[in-house]
């Protein structure tokens, strides 16, 4: 997949770029709009991160041009202001996602994939792992062909683990990935425990292997190299 | 009081007290006006009868005799200097049998070589008489002033007012967000020009002030969470890093620290907007709905932590309320008391909801608070220091009732802790928990 980050801080340009390049991504950057459109004009990209708040302008200016002349180019925009009206205005401007600042590397890279997932699949929305098979539009999870008898957060738990493979995903990642921001009150990592436990133990049940492992003091891991 | 009235009611005081000084004037002036012109009259008299004993012949008969009184003096009786004199006084009157006011005059002459006095007198009207008369004319003045004052205090005040009047309705539709400034009509009364130019600095002012305030806010916001994102994404690429476990210890706790820290920032920055009305409902939103969403959202949590929810939600309740602050509103209310749930004795932790077109209440088992419950809705104010959270998800709770003019409340009683949202501020929120058809009164009342 190839990405666009139009993003004015190199560090955190440089960070999204590193954990997505991880992934097998190809990603340039891009710290100004001008700079954005000249790359635009050249070259097609899967996806495109927008940060609002450039120095040579609103990034919003830059969706009618993307909407214009990118049309399977998928959208999410990045902004740190967490002001309701950007929000609307970018999704109605054609934006598909959008994130506030600071978000977690995985949680970006969760919404890239299904961004693209309800984009470009063409419904076919199905994320497979060996012998587990998530329908994104059904909500079922299945083992094999055992349907497992999950929960709606179990469920967005495991595609979030499936989607970040081999990643390390903290506490707090996953809490504010299940419960979003501004519950302030649930960042209760107790619920993340009791959530990764079910979901291990109904993988198990199901006769699937148990590929989520505990990072010691960090969160959990989804090994995808896991041999019985 | 209006304050045409009160102008009324001034010019008529000085109307009044104007008035009473001039009846007295005039009472006076034409007492001594009458006086005067009767002593003149009575001293041409004498001067005609004095001027009859000079020619000498018999003038007894004669009409001018008919008040006077002629006597002839030693001449050391003759007053020095003085020519005339006058008396005033009640004295009978034997044509109308009656005592009248009688005026006196005494004139002294010296003819061919003797003193004469004369005296005559004659009867005026008293001044008592006079009084009632003035007292009536100004009685009709007063009437009159009066009506005509009211009158055009009114019709005046319409007119000269006109200007303040709209400044007012301009200045009450003001709004801190519009961005352009006010416009205040023009006026040729130089104090509401006045007026209008501080109220169109003033306004004005208000506006930039508000204005970089927000965008005060805004910027900080963005200034602060760009770092934080940074230093969360180091910490996520350095997790996947080979590390050591006591490596893996230490950037958990600076992800914990992280975490509060991006939080309360987000939190402190909401409050801040919520402080502007930044979110005004646009159109009426379905509590009852977002109340469904909310707890079924939580429905795992609360399994989770094995509590038993009871609801009662009559469905469609629209409440003045931007849509995103009530799902905050309710999400925070809910998450509380899922959080902060313990077990009362003997049973397991409960959560009760109701939602009524009046209000809506919350109630959960918990542990005593230590500290007052109106203290909770402070920020950073918890009932458990203990507890790992923030403490501000019920100032922004309250917050958003205090926008919304919802009442609020918080109480503990019998080991419930239970929030009352009146939606009709009419309708204080302890007053609602009363009309409440909930099985909580039951176990409130064990």
């Amino acid at each position: 997949m190839k990405v666009l980050i139009i993003e004015d801080n190199q560090e955190l340009a440089r960070n999204i770029h590193d954990f997505l390049g991880r992934e097998g991504y190809i990603c340039e950057t891009s710290e100004t709009l001008e700079g954005a459109k000249e790359k635009l004009g050249f070259f097609q990209y899967d996806c495109i991160l927008l940060d609002i708040g450039l120095p040579d302008g609103n990034g919003i200016s830059l969706l009618n041009l993307i909407r214009a002349e990118h049309k399977e180019s998928n959208v999410l925009i990045i902004s740190a202001k967490n002001a309701l009206d950007d929000k609307i205005i970018g999704l109605e401007k054609g934006a598909d996602d959008y994130i506030t600042k600071p978000f977690h590397l995985a949680e970006l890279h969760a919404r890239i994939r299904a961004v693209y997932r309800r984009k470009n699949l063409g419904g076919a929305s199905i994320v497979e792992f060996n012998e587990i098979s998530l329908n994104t539009d059904t909500f079922e999870a299945r083992i094999n062909e055992t349907l497992l008898d999950t929960t709606p957060k179990e469920f967005d738990l495991l595609l979030y683990f499936l989607v970040n493979k081999n990643r390390v995903l903290s506490r707090q990642a996953i809490a504010a990935h299940l419960w979003g921001d501004y519950t302030d009150n649930l960042a209760n990592f107790d619920f993340v425990y009791q959530h990764v436990k079910n979901l291990r133990r109904k993988i198990s049940n199901a006769g699937g292997m148990d590929y989520i492992s505990t990072v010691y003091g960090l969160g959990y891991k989804f090994n995808s190299h896991k041999q019985e | 009081m209006r304050l045409t009235t009160k102008f009324t009611l001034w010019y008529f005081g000085i109307m009044l007290v104007v008035l009473l000084i001039g009846g007295a004037i005039v009472y006076y002036e034409i007492q001594w006006k009458i006086s005067r012109v009767e002593v003149v009259r009575h001293q041409r008299l004498n001067d005609i009868i004095a001027q009859q004993i000079q020619q000498g012949g018999d003038y007894t008969e004669h009409p001018t005799r008919k008040r006077a009184t002629i006597a002839t003096i030693p001449e050391d009786s003759v007053p020095v200097g003085v020519a005339s004199f006058y008396t005033r006084g009640t004295g009978w009157n034997p044509e109308f049998q009656s005592n009248e006011f009688k005026l006196v005059v005494t004139s002294f002459y010296t003819i061919k070589g003797s003193h004469y006095r004369i005296t005559t007198y004659s009867f005026i009207p008293s001044f008592y008489q006079l009084l009632p008369g003035v007292v009536d004319s100004f009685k009709w003045i007063l009437l009159l002033l009066l009506v005509l004052v009211v009158i055009s205090g009114g019709l005046i005040s319409k007119y000269i007012l006109a200007p303040f009047k709209r400044t007012m309705r301009m200045i009450q539709s003001f709004d801190l967000k519009q961005k352009a400034p006010i416009h205040l009509p023009r006026t040729r009364t130089s104090e509401f020009r006045e007026l209008n130019e501080f109220l169109t600095k003033m306004t004005d002012k208000a506006r930039e002030d508000y204005q970089s305030l927000k965008e005060f806010t805004e910027n900080a916001s963005h200034e602060l969470q760009t770092p934080t994102a940074i230093i969360r994404g180091k910490l996520d690429l350095l997790m996947e890093s080979d590390i050591r476990d006591e490596q893996a210890i230490l950037i958990a706790e600076m992800q914990n620290a992280l975490e509060r820290l991006s939080r309360i920032h987000s939190s402190l920055t909401l409050l801040t907007k919520l402080e502007n009305q930044e979110y005004e409902a646009k159109e009426p939103v379905c509590i009852s709905r977002l109340m469904r969403e909310a707890l079924s959202s939580f429905a795992e949590l609360m399994e989770m932590k094995s509590l038993t929810l009871q609801t009662d939600i009559e469905d469609k309740i629209y409440v003045p309320l931007h849509a995103s602050l009530a799902d905050l509103l309710l999400s925070n209310l809910v998450s509380n008391a899922i959080r902060h749930n313990a077990p009362i004795e003997g049973s397991q932790g409960l959560i009760f909801v109701s939602l009524t077109r009046e209000g809506l209440v919350i109630a959960n088992t918990g542990q005593e608070p230590q500290v007052p419950t109106t203290e909770l809705f402070e920020r950073f104010k918890k009932g458990n220091p203990g507890s790992d959270s923030i403490g501000i998800g019920l100032a922004i709770v309250r917050q958003i009732c205090d926008l919304s003019h919802f009442d609020i409340n918080y109480e503990f009683r019998s080991g419930l802790h239970i929030v009352t949202i009146s939606f009709q501020p009419r309708l204080s929120a302890s007053k609602l928990l009363q009309n409440l058809s909930l099985p909580l009164l039951s176990t409130l009342q064990p």
